[in-house]
């Protein structure tokens, strides 16, 4: 009676444990069942320390009037929500974006909706809706030259959601038997006005814009067109296709009619340059046995600026600097400035790049663990940015990444030339 | 007389042997799976060597031999993701990205042991040859070459309950002869509907030593789809299709 009063516990324990083994694996799909509300989303907090390019065109323009710094240090906490609301035949969904930004120099916060629309499917062929709507067209992974209706894509971040437009849009599906396999085509009508899509272009325009997607021998294919309005007319068409189940290729061709490009020369005198601009991508995605994935495409920017143009409008901050400390005029300055806001601002602004990236699954044998390198080159300048990145997403709901970008180019380069020399970047990502 | 014997046992076993019909109980197989239309849901759990585990939840929806789709609902990280496989095209649809991306039979959209072709598998048949079937005690061991190189594994070697023809054990193996993974099918749970299958599919590797993956099936019922959900504009709404 002792020994069992001992083994008691021992046998409770060994119960318990046998239990929760049968229990190990057990699941019951009800709890995910459809509900009429949901929402989700994540919270962010995410740290970033620049290191300046002193001597570039971009640190120079964006600190004037301010104390001159070495580097910077931010932090940004990040709330995003996705929900829907389901009712009839119709859903409401949305994506909200919230940020909080801090640094040495400034306080900043945003509350930005992402995307709101309402959607009817009258037929499973057929869906209309209305609303604020990210659509994101073209195949290409770091650049779109057919994403004629969206925001530009950050290509350091290529993955990052982004805010929509308001719009309204269709998509009809037919599927066939044979050869074509696919046909969806998606009307849209996008409204410009002063508070509405002011972004976009000229207010008082009503776009109209339509893609045509066809899934034909197992290529994908899309031919995209956008109305002259608010913006030039354009339209283009993209591919994708597997020619082998680990070998990827995808291209994207656009041509924007009457582009209207402003450039300078070095003293500042500014021309508009009106004509076709014709921007082509193409890329391929490889995965190795070792589950290496490998990516690379080439950029043609029909809207971008040659090295000679480049060099130029860098030679004009030089000048706007020099008068201003000689003469204290600000009159080259303030043109230069503004072009820097514009077109020379963007965050690809050549001609010709070169994208590639090397990431791999399990590095070090790492479960979740992924290792990356990513390079990015002005093809015309030589000057590139490289970017090496260690994520970790073992942990239930939460993401773990760091990045460290490197720029180099010389004086009067693309990545020469940018505002910063090198940026550290950690964040934590909580999934809800 | 043990010589006589035996080569009288070897006469009357061989045209036994030789009448089994691999590619007939293959197509059994299929069809004792899962209809050949059908939603369900999924469960993957990763089990790594400290034990600690990450699941994934899935909704799929298939149609005839080669139309698959299957929709993330945990976890949150994952939420509203779908892959798409319509033959040996695949397809992955991240909700931030908003379109789809091509993706491969090889790779894990889980990161986990099971890959997509795991994931979004169409039938044995659309997919494999049968070369060769066996008989033993209680299964049939039938050997399977993949009908094309975009088939993840180059070959298999099911091991088939002969009473039931459903798969008990099947190992996947690269052109190379390399072993990559083993799935072991449990837990015969009758779903209604006159479905009755294994509920449980757990697999190793010996490429991921000391990691399990587990996958758990519920609420596989025979329903039928339209065409227009298995194409790319369609996946943003495919978790509408839940009832």
């Amino acid at each position: 009676m002792n020994c069992l009063q001992r083994l008691w516990p021992l046998v409770l324990l060994l119960s318990v444990a046998g239990a929760g083994a049968a229990e190990e694996f057990s699941f019951d799909a009800s709890e995910f069942e459809k509900k009429p509300f949901e929402i989700g989303g994540y919270l962010q907090l995410k740290q970033e320390s620049f290191a300046f390019n002193r001597d570039g065109a971009f640190y120079r323009l964006n600190s004037v009037n301010q104390p001159q710094r070495d580097n910077l240090d931010r932090t940004t906490g990040t709330m995003e929500l996705t929900g829907k609301l389901r009712g009839g035949i119709g859903t409401f969904d949305f994506h909200t974006h919230s940020d909080l930004q801090r640094d040495q120099l400034a306080h900043d916060h945003n509350n930005i909706l992402y995307e709101g629309a309402y959607s009817i499917r009258p037929d499973p062929g057929l869906t209309l809706e209305a609303g604020k709507r990210t659509l994101r067209w073209g195949k290409g992974y770091a650049w779109n030259p057919i994403g004629f209706v969206e925001r530009p894509k950050d290509p350091n971040d290529p993955e990052l959601s982004r805010e929509g437009l308001v719009m309204a849009n269709g998509d009809l599906i037919f599927n066939r038997e044979g050869p074509l396999q696919t046909i969806a085509f998606t009307p849209v009508l996008l409204p410009v006005g002063n508070d509405v899509n002011s972004e976009f272009g000229a207010a008082g325009h009503l776009n109209p814009a339509a893609k045509l997607y066809l899934l034909y021998r197992d290529t994908d294919i899309d031919f995209a067109w956008q109305g002259k309005g608010s913006r030039p007319g354009r339209f283009g068409m993209d591919f994708s296709r597997n020619i082998t189940s680990n070998f990827e290729i995808h291209g994207e061709w656009a041509r924007i009619q009457q582009f209207a490009r402003p450039v300078t020369d070095a003293t500042g005198r500014v021309t508009t340059e009106v004509g076709n601009a014709t921007s082509y991508l193409l890329g391929l995605r490889y995965l190795t046995e070792k589950d290496t994935t490998y990516i690379a495409e080439y950029y043609r920017n029909g809207t971008g600026y040659s090295d000679r143009e480049t060099r130029e409008f860098h030679q004009l901050v030089d000048a706007a600097f020099t008068q201003l400390q000689q003469t204290g005029g600000g009159v080259l300055l303030q043109k230069a400035l503004s072009l820097s806001q514009g077109s020379y601002g963007r965050p690809n602004p050549g001609r010709d790049y070169l994208y590639f990236r090397a990431q791999q699954k399990d590095a070090l044998d790492i479960v979740y663990f992924q290792a990356a390198i990513t390079a990015m080159m002005n093809v015309q300048d030589r000057s590139y940015q490289v970017t090496p990145e260690l994520s970790y997403t073992g942990v239930k709901n939460l993401d773990l990444r760091m990045r460290l970008f490197l720029l180099q180019g010389g004086a009067g380069t693309d990545f020469g030339e940018k505002q910063n020399s090198s940026k550290f970047e950690l964040y934590a990502r909580y999934y809800f | 007389m043990k010589n006589l014997l035996r080569l009288v046992l070897c006469l009357v076993a061989l045209p036994a042997g030789a009448a089994i019909d691999g590619a007939q109980i293959l197509q059994k197989v299929d069809r004792n799976l899962e209809p050949e239309s059908y939603e369900s849901y999924r469960k993957l759990i990763d089990i790594q060597p400290d034990g600690s585990r990450k699941e994934s939840v899935l909704y799929t929806m298939k149609k005839g031999r080669e139309k698959v789709v299957a929709l993330f609902l945990a976890p949150p990280s994952d939420k509203g993701r779908v892959t798409l496989r319509l033959a040996d095209n695949m397809w992955l649809y991240i909700p931030d990205v908003g379109r789809a991306i091509r993706i491969t039979s090889l790779q894990s959209v889980t990161g986990s042991v099971f890959n997509n072709a795991d994931i979004l598998r169409i039938d044995y048949t659309a997919e494999y040859n049968v070369t060769a079937a066996e008989e033993q005690k209680d299964a049939y061991l039938l050997s399977l070459k993949a009908k094309t190189g975009e088939v993840a594994y180059d070959g298999l070697k099911m091991w088939v309950d002969k009473k039931v023809l459903l798969p008990v054990t099947i190992e996947a193996y690269a052109a190379s002869g390399l072993l990559l993974k083993t799935l072991h099918f449990k837990d015969i749970k009758d779903f209604g509907g006159g479905i009755k299958r294994p509920a449980t599919l757990e697999t190793d590797s010996p490429l991921y030593k000391g990691y399990k993956s587990v996958m758990l099936w519920s609420g596989l019922k025979k329903r039928e789809f339209p065409d227009e959900i298995f194409t790319l504009n369609y996946l943003p709404r495919v978790q509408e299709l839940r009832k």
